[in-house]
């Protein structure tokens, strides 16, 4: 039902990505990405060995596309697609984080996510999807959010946390929304509108201690974009471009992308570095960088006794490794927090939370992600014996919540701006 | 036998070098012209010179030394001691680097117990730790889950040809230095005097197998690293 010509003809088309083409022909099959694998590490199966995943691509690429796998087959390692086995790779490629941790071990620094992400892009093409991602980006699409929920609930949200603050400072601080002309586009994933609100607290504390002019937008208000996880570009870049044309319409002269690595990673280094819309009127910063400067020169002060609790960062996998934001979160942290306790290890080898590459977001594979691919986290947010988790990633929050709940441990999640918010001295 | 010999020592090295030398100039021209529409941006990489970083990761396997001590110090040693009996065969083929060291100081007994030294060393290191990687894929999950034929064909070969190598070195029928020499030097002028020794003929058939196996299989590893690496490596 499905057409294996259609399937072996964007295989072949690795050969117009050098690093695709490099990874389909240079494994040495050694081992070690399973061995640095949060998902093999979870249950060491063949089926989550990220050399055995790529491999179902790569006999295939070599069997049309290689001279020795066109003679030689089996020998060296070329096979061809056989019927229905595409109809599998939703189940081996939907249970791939893409967080890139086997690219930092990999002898050969082969990137099995861009596989992952090659992989998921031809099921795409063929509507294979899994439904609840490809709901997520229509719904997106349609209203600028990933949780299809409407400008006023913004603005409702924003009232509400307005009035928390003034309860909880007796300052009127303010989150403006659809100020044409404001200095900063503040756009957060929308978990953080909707779900974990404290991470905007502390930042519009900020900028009212800072005297910043900033405002959201009441039509995009979600930095999220789906497109990236499941290798839909079209819609990547749709969404995408929606965001780019509010910043310009709202005149801002900096974009501040919120608690969501993937967002800046789709805003910074490949949409601005990618140059897809061209010029751009505004620059592009992360809420992390600026905070920590902020911290560094001491723009505001921070009491440690408003987070006395032992508290320790999650490195979100597009934060760390794909964006190399690890020392920034750690700055605000230790400024903040009495009781600063660091993952082992942390960083750009920190390990995955288990619902990154958009599985976060997949309910029919919680017991997957609470068992196999977030094992490895649990453990380590045990050993850390910290009673709180910041992490500045939507997803994370969610699973890393699903886990703490699942596992019954006795942790909070939250925001790094949550620790700021209860911190900051106004 | 004779035929054979000639057909091994007189016809295959033409064949194969010729497709080594072709099939690796054709993959890394393609490697190099493949586009790339996307700059790959992973950390965090070490600061400093593209070239530096690339040498570090090619010559020592940092990567798999944070990640696997004990597949590090198999596949470190491995390639080493592959390395240096690549050099070492240099003698068989030509007196240049004899003579190099001669003009250096050294005596030919002073080099030929050098070259049992360091060759006998290499060529029974090589062979335990080319085992020892046969032995890892079969007991280690991850790595026995993910290996198929190419897999141990590769290994297999390389240890019926340093096994073929080393019957030569520590058997009483030692190789003759001078024979294969007079060899190497009769192929370049186009006309081949074939040594007519069994282990030689043996071990030049299975190493030339491979010679021609490279560009075709995984051993392509060694020239796709400085590729997949630059690509890593570079801002």
């Amino acid at each position: 039902m499905y057409s294996n010509d259609v399937v072996i003809d964007s295989i072949n088309a690795c050969n117009d990505v050098k690093a695709l083409k490099l990874y389909m022909e240079t494994c040495a099959k050694c081992g070690t990405c399973a061995k640095v694998c949060p998902v093999w590490y979870g249950e060491p199966t063949r089926q989550y060995n990220p050399a055995w995943r790529s491999d179902v691509i790569r006999r295939v690429y070599k069997k049309h596309n290689t001279l020795g796998g066109k003679l030689l087959g089996p020998l060296v390692g070329a096979e061809d697609l056989k019927d229905g086995e595409i109809t599998e790779w939703v189940d081996y490629f939907y249970s791939c984080t893409g967080c890139r941790r086997c690219a930092i071990f990999c002898p050969f620094g082969i990137d099995n996510s861009v596989i992952t992400h090659k992989a998921r892009a031809i099921l795409d093409s063929m509507g294979l999807t899994p439904k609840r991602l490809k709901d997520v980006i229509n719904i997106s699409l349609k209203t600028g959010n990933t949780d299809g929920a409407p400008p006023a609930a913004l603005t409702e949200a924003v009232k509400f946390l307005e009035e928390e603050m003034k309860e909880e400072t007796g300052k009127d601080v303010r989150i403006p929304v659809d100020q044409v002309g404001a200095e900063m586009f503040f756009v957060p994933p929308s978990g953080d509108v909707l779900v974990n609100p404290e991470a905007i607290m502390g930042i519009a504390k900020e900028m009212y201690k800072l005297g910043i002019s900033w405002t959201m937008s009441s039509g995009y208000f979600d930095g999220a974009n789906y497109g990236l996880f499941t290798g839909d570009d079209k819609s990547m870049k749709e969404d995408n471009k929606a965001y780019v044309e509010e910043a310009k319409r709202l005149k801002c002269k900096i974009m501040l992308m919120g608690e969501c690595g993937h967002a800046y990673r789709v805003m910074k280094f490949m949409m601005e570095k990618g140059r897809w819309w061209g010029d751009l009127p505004f620059t592009i910063d992360n809420v992390l960088c600026f905070t920590a400067r902020m911290v560094r020169d001491g723009a505001f002060k921070l009491d440690k006794s408003g987070n006395p609790d032992p508290v320790t960062y999650h490195d979100p996998c597009n934060f760390g490794r794909s964006c190399g934001i690890t020392e920034e979160p750690r700055q605000i942290m230790r400024a903040a927090c009495a009781d600063y306790r660091e993952m082992t290890p942390s960083g750009a080898h920190n390990w995955c939370c288990g619902g990154g590459g958009g599985l976060s977001a997949m309910d029919d594979i919680k017991l997957f992600r609470m068992t196999v691919s977030g094992k490895k986290k649990v453990e380590q947010i045990s050993a850390t014996g910290a009673s709180i988790v910041a992490t500045p990633c939507a997803n994370c929050k969610r699973q890393l919540q699903q886990l703490v709940e699942y596992h019954k441990m006795d942790v909070r999640i939250g925001g790094v701006h949550d620790v700021v918010s209860n911190a900051i001295v106004l | 036998m004779v035929e054979f010999a000639f057909f091994v020592g007189g016809v295959l090295p033409y064949a194969a070098a010729a497709t080594f030398v072709v099939g690796m100039a054709y993959r890394f021209y393609v490697w190099f012209r493949a586009p790339q529409p996307a700059e790959i941006t992973l950390y965090s990489w070490p600061e400093g010179s593209m070239l530096r970083n690339l040498l570090g990761e090619v010559l020592f396997f940092p990567g798999l030394f944070r990640s696997d001590k004990i597949l590090w110090a198999m596949s470190w040693v491995f390639h080493v001691s592959l390395a240096l009996v690549l050099v070492g065969h240099f003698r068989f083929f030509s007196a240049l680097l004899d003579r190099g060291l001669m003009a250096l100081g050294a005596s030919a007994a002073g080099i030929e117990q050098m070259s049992s030294l360091l060759g006998g060393a290499a060529g029974i290191v090589i062979l335990a730790t080319a085992a020892s990687l046969i032995i890892r894929r079969q007991t280690v999950q991850r790595v026995r889950e993910i290996s198929t034929l190419p897999d141990y064909f590769a290994l297999l070969l390389l240890v019926a040809i340093i096994a073929t190598g080393d019957a030569m070195r520590f058997s009483s029928q030692h190789f003759d230095l001078t024979q294969t020499r007079v060899w190497a030097w009769s192929l370049l002028t186009f006309n081949p005097v074939v040594p007519q020794n069994t282990a030689f003929l043996v071990h030049a058939t299975l190493a030339q197998l491979l010679l021609m196996f490279i560009p075709f299989s995984k051993i392509l590893h060694w020239g796709g690293i400085f590729f997949t690496q630059a690509l890593m490596h570079t801002r």
